[in-house]
């Protein structure tokens, strides 16, 4: 020792991380044998993968063949979301989302999709103000997919005027509720391929007969649910269809939301009068009546024009439920609830409860909205062997009776299955829990742990299926399905009755 | 990298840089063997959601699959070497440098420079400071005063401290 110039205890000293390197080898040993050996279902056997990227079928699809020309009915609240998932962002939206000279994950989420290969070529609103930020919208410089900046579409006075343009290959429908059926109606006799945002109709009738036209006339209409693109949900209906989780009896759903936007208090533009509105367009069938902006501006709150939570909301709900179970239309139905809060001008409810009962699948769904909180609740299907919560992700919870999954009844509340989109595993270092992801809600979907806009996506899918001339995921049939259960609960909840459906012929009683 | 003596430091003052040392090895070793027993392991979901100034940076590494392999096999296997080299003091003054500049990256792919409801998922409450910048400046010290010296592999790297010797 000494001749090295270190003393024993040197050696000691120098040589001290080595048995703590020898316990922290047999803790690592021990805690990675505890994880290794913790019951796990082989998920694998049954054919499901926990991490599947390549999920959603649309983000596959080619824009290539035929330009497609459209024409955009409608430019409210939904508009400018609509442009955007064509491939049109309004600069002022851009600027919002560029720090520093450089795009933002949303705006890049943007930028990066896919050029879908059409040409706007006309827009109408009934007021002039929402046409004319149509145009701008549309003649943007903030382009997806390196685009070049577009044409400026030509403004119609009505969508009828705009359906008699022979080069228009399809419309786009972003109207009030109670103009939906019409105007997709007088589209498919006009032969123009449609994409109609929910709810597809206001009234079972309305929905029957525009089936029935779609289906003479051949065209592809796409109903506006773009949570069809969402990859937990494509994913809880394999494990539905595999019947990993036994039987479901109940199955829950809820919207809640707290402010006034929500309870569709959205404003009236001071520039607005009768001079720039086409009231009577606006109207439709409905009876003749005084300018009032209010109803005008904000349709929603009426049952004449809107359709209640039952429509707006709830129809992402059942969309998404029969999505992953098929469910179809309910035998019954009976809802309740009332107007407890907004004593603004308006008839229907802000509390809403409704049962949906469907004996020939052994289950009930329900649904409960409120729209004076805002705690959001997961859709929860209830089965005997488990319990499964879906949102933009989604887990499986054991039942503590589970037969099937009984080495793990002992925790019920650790998830047996979670599919989390948005994440391949855990991030980098775990300084935090790190997991810093968003939640950015349903308007968008994960691929491969990206961000895609789920409205992009389901207007990429309605647009292969025109250039191949099939089906898409939303198709009439769905919302028919949609209408008519969503309608059930309206008129349960007006006449304060069970509400039962003929499946024969087609009617309720 | 110049070559500093250690100091005249006092039995306690070593003791405390020691464990300090030891323990941001223990952290970085485990963080790097759980990755690499981990093969869904990959930093690509980190890297997508990079907020802050260097966001863009972050998710075009997560784009290009070879930038990806890259940032994958630096975090796994540099996280172990790090943390193996730092607990056994072993050449810990590289270790240290290595080590602030893999938790540049991670600080500057999520800085909480916005304080609360920047980053719903973590653990706690930062503004600017998060722990990551603490085990940063953690190193710094461990490089400015190396103890791994007297109480590490590198004792016998260099015999001319035997000057030092008890």
């Amino acid at each position: 020792m000494e001749k090295n110039n270190i003393s024993r205890r040197d050696t000691l000293k120098g040589l001290i991380g080595l048995p703590i390197l020898g316990y922290f080898a047999n803790r690592f040993y021990v805690s990675n044998k505890r994880t290794s050996t913790k019951p796990k279902v082989n998920w694998s056997e049954y054919g499901i993968s926990e991490y599947d990227p390549d999920i959603i079928p649309a983000t596959g699809y080619s824009a290539k063949g035929d330009k497609i020309r459209i024409g955009i009915v409608g430019f409210g609240g939904r508009g400018s979301y609509m442009c955007r998932a064509l491939g049109y962002a309004h600069e002022s939206w851009a600027e919002g989302f560029i720090k520093n000279g450089s795009p933002t994950s949303l705006l890049k989420n943007f930028l990066d999709q896919e050029d879908l290969n059409i040409e706007i070529t006309g827009v109408c609103d009934t007021y002039s103000g929402r046409a004319e930020e149509a145009v701008e919208t549309v003649c943007t410089s903030i382009r997806s997919g390196g685009s070049s900046k577009a044409d400026a579409p030509k403004i119609y006075p009505t969508y009828m005027d705009m359906l008699q343009d022979d080069k228009l290959d399809a419309i786009i429908i972003l109207t009030p509720d109670h103009l939906h059926a019409k105007m997709a109606i007088d589209a498919a006799n006009a032969g123009k391929h449609v994409y109609l945002e929910k709810p597809m109709c206001q009234t079972a009738d309305e929905a029957k007969t525009l089936r029935d036209t779609v289906k003479k006339t051949g065209i592809i209409l796409q109903v506006g649910h773009q949570n069809r693109q969402q990859a937990s949900y494509m994913k809880a209906k394999e494990m539905v269809s595999k019947n990993l989780l036994g039987p479901v009896s109940l199955i829950e759903t809820f919207t809640n939301r707290n402010n006034d936007h929500g309870a569709w208090i959205r404003g009236i533009p001071d520039e607005a009068n009768e001079s720039n509105v086409n009231w009577k367009e606006f109207l439709g069938d409905k009876p003749l009546r005084e300018f009032d902006p209010d109803m005008y501006f904000n349709w929603q709150k009426w049952f004449e024009f809107g359709t209640g939570p039952a429509g707006n909301q709830f129809t992402h709900e059942f969309d998404g439920v029969n999505q992953v179970m098929e469910l179809g239309i309910p035998k019954t139905v009976v809802a309740t609830g009332g107007n407890y809060y907004f004593k603004d001008p308006r008839d229907i409810p802000d509390v809403f409860n409704v049962i949906f009962h469907y004996p020939h699948r052994g289950l009930s769904l329900t649904y409960d909205c409120t729209l004076r909180n805002s705690n959001v609740r997961p859709m929860t299907f209830m089965a005997e062997e488990g319990t499964m919560e879906v949102g933009v992700t989604f887990s499986v919870f054991p039942d503590s009776r589970s037969s099937k999954y009984k080495e793990f009844k002992e925790n019920p509340d650790e998830p047996i299955f979670t599919y989390n989109p948005k994440s391949t595993a855990v991030d980098a270092i775990s300084s935090a829990t790190a997991r810093s992801y968003f939640e950015s809600g349903f308007g968008y979907t994960y691929n491969k742990g990206e961000r895609i806009d789920c409205t992009y996506l389901h207007i990429k899918e309605w647009l292969n299926c025109i250039r191949k001339d099939i089906q898409p995921s939303c198709s009439v049939d769905r919302g028919f399905e949609e209408t008519v259960t969503f309608y059930m609960s309206n008129l349960s909840y007006l006449e304060k009755r069970l509400v039962e459906w003929d499946a024969e012929n087609e009617n309720i009683i | 990298m110049k070559n500093i003596e250690p100091l005249n430091m006092t039995g306690w003052q070593i003791l405390s840089l020691t464990i300090l040392r030891i323990t941001i090895g223990w952290h970085f070793l485990y963080e790097g063997l759980i990755k690499v027993f981990n093969p869904e392991w990959s930093a690509i979901s980190y890297l997508n959601n990079a907020t802050g100034p260097f966001a863009s940076i972050f998710n075009s590494l997560a784009s290009n699959s070879a930038a990806l392999g890259i940032m994958d096999a630096l975090n796994q296997w540099g996280l172990v070497l790090i943390g193996l080299s730092l607990m056994i003091g072993l050449l810990s003054r590289w270790a240290a440098v290595g080590g602030m500049a893999l938790l540049a990256l991670y600080y500057f792919a999520n800085p909480p420079f916005k304080g609360l409801g920047e980053s719903s998922m973590a653990e706690g409450n930062y503004l600017i400071v998060n722990k990551n910048l603490i085990e940063i400046f953690a190193l710094w010290v461990i490089f400015q005063f190396p103890g791994s010296k007297l109480t590490g592999i590198d004792r016998f790297l260099n015999f001319k401290w035997s000057k030092i010797k008890n």
